[in-house]
């Protein structure tokens, strides 16, 4: 299981996560913000469960990339 | 000469407040995060915008918002909410560097400002975005000559903005100097993946480098090795010229910097601005001035490009060189207005008689003064340690959203 997890309210919208993880992550053009696609809200933390570890990969590169560090992923 | 105006960074409310209190024209603050201090911790929020400009508006001081980020298409409905939000609340303008930004500002009625940014260096392009704007900042890289020539010009040949009067020009006076063209730097987006031009820069420039020959292995000597690193600008000891360029608006830059600092910086600002107006500006008071703003966060001082193209002047070290640093002692309590009495707690280190301290806030903005009497626990002492509850004579009001610091000496490596 993976879980990705996207800190949102931070996010200052440069896009690399989506370039690096397009699958998982998409830009709002509502608030210009990344949205981590398919999880779900606690108190600002996005939370995505996923069984498909083939995401693992993108995942860490677009956390890597994140400027402002609000992505981790942890395989449980 | 004509009046100026002074322009002060706000990053958050306590830079605001203590621009307010200092003496500040105008202030400049970014929203959310397409500003070029997109990173910092500290940023308003849309919320906040009303309150900026209520505060504002009481002391009759102009408020400008930051939209100065590289603009992508996803950002386009952002860049809407931002400018109307800002007309809402009474925003007097946006500064901005992307057209599209220009543009919707435009549409919707609002002032626009050019950021430095666009990098304006000659008349022709004063006259293109002239279009647009009222207030432009011309790029850093230019000289006051240049400059002076470039407003001759505006006056000469009448070029005027969308509100019908004259272009205004507006200058940096103070601040961090970028060692690329402002706003169009890859360093930390190469290093980092951290884009400059999203308002993420990571400051790779202020560290140490060695420049090695891969041939030979050699390591080239460098008297400095800061050699990206400019010293900060200084214009207070020739602000004469610099208003004699006939510029309309001295900016101060530092979003990111604390509030003591804006404080510190706005106010030896003020009093030059006012000395040059009222005929009593001189070299003692200069000296004065540069020893106060040597106080707090500085990479040493230089004029910038503004006394001719001299070769850049690079800072000694990472890190800053004021004179002096502030160490957190503890904070607000309460306050007792009628005897203008203000109760800290203190939670590090100690506090004595004679101590100069900082309290800074959010409503409070910096404020400083010396400790001349105070209790310690109720008790008359000399002396108050980590624990214990301190009251003092404030003249001012004292929040528990306040911090207290005490003002030490910093040892500075030459
Ligand atoms: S990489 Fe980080 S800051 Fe950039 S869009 Fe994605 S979440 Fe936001």
């Amino acid at each position: 299981m993976v879980v990705v997890t996207l800190q949102r309210n931070k996010c200052i919208g440069c896009n690399y996560c989506v370039e690096l993880a397009p699958e998982q992550f998409q830009m709002s053009k509502k608030d210009g913000k990344s949205v981590l696609l398919r999880s779900q809200e606690k108190k600002g933390f996005f939370t995505l469960k996923s069984p498909d570890e083939a995401i693992l990969d993108p995942c860490d590169q677009a956390a890597k990339a994140c400027p402002v560090k609000i992505i981790s992923v942890k395989s449980v | 000469m004509q009046k100026i105006e002074l322009m002060a960074p706000a990053g958050n409310f306590e830079s605001l407040q203590a621009a307010l209190d200092n003496g500040a024209d105008s202030v400049y603050f970014g929203v959310e995060q397409l500003n070029m201090r997109a990173r910092a911790s500290i940023n308003f929020t849309l919320d906040d915008l009303p309150e900026i400009s209520r505060r504002c508006q009481e002391k009759g001081v102009r408020t400008y918002l930051t939209l100065n980020t590289i603009i992508y298409d996803h950002d386009l409905s952002i860049v809407k909410t931002l400018v109307k939000c800002a007309k809402e609340a009474n925003i007097t303008a946006v500064i901005a560097m992307d057209q599209a930004v220009i543009m919707v500002a435009r549409e919707l009625g609002m002032e626009v400002h050019i950021s430095t940014q666009i990098n304006i260096t000659n008349i022709e392009t004063v006259k293109f975005y002239a279009m647009f704007a009222d207030t432009m900042v011309m790029s850093r890289e230019l000289s006051l000559r240049q400059v002076k020539k470039i407003s001759e010009q505006i006056e000469k040949e009448q070029i005027k903005g969308p509100s019908g009067k004259l272009v205004e020009i507006e200058i940096f006076g103070h601040g961090a100097l970028c060692m690329a063209v402002s706003g169009k730097c890859y360093m930390s987006l190469h290093s980092h993946n951290s884009s400059a031009n999203r308002g993420a820069c990571k400051q790779n420039c202020r560290k140490k480098y060695t420049v090695v020959d891969q041939e030979t292995g050699f390591e080239m000597e460098l008297d400095n090795e800061y050699i990206m690193s400019p010293k900060d600008l200084c214009t207070i000891d020739f602000l004469e010229e610099v208003i004699d360029a006939g510029i309309t608006v001295l900016k101060i830059e530092g979003r990111g910097r604390a509030p003591e600092y804006v404080a510190n910086v706005i106010k030896c600002y003020r009093e030059a601005i006012d000395s040059i107006e009222n005929g009593t500006y001189s070299k003692e008071k200069v000296i004065g001035w540069m020893q106060e703003l040597e106080k707090v966060y500085n990479r040493g001082f230089w004029s910038g490009y503004y006394l001719g193209q001299k070769l850049g002047e690079w800072s000694k070290g990472s890190g800053s060189h004021a004179t002096q640093k502030k160490v957190y002692i503890g904070k607000g309590v309460h306050y007792f207005p009628k005897a203008s009495i203000g109760e800290f707690k203190i939670e590090a280190y100690d506090l004595s008689l004679g101590d100069t301290i900082l309290i800074t806030g959010p409503t409070t903005g910096a404020k400083e003064m010396t400790v001349d009497t105070m209790l310690v626990n109720d008790e008359q002492l000399e002396k108050g340690i980590k624990g214990d509850s301190v009251t003092i004579p404030i003249p001012f009001r004292v929040r528990p959203s306040d911090k207290l610091y005490k003002i030490v000496e910093n040892k500075v490596e030459a």
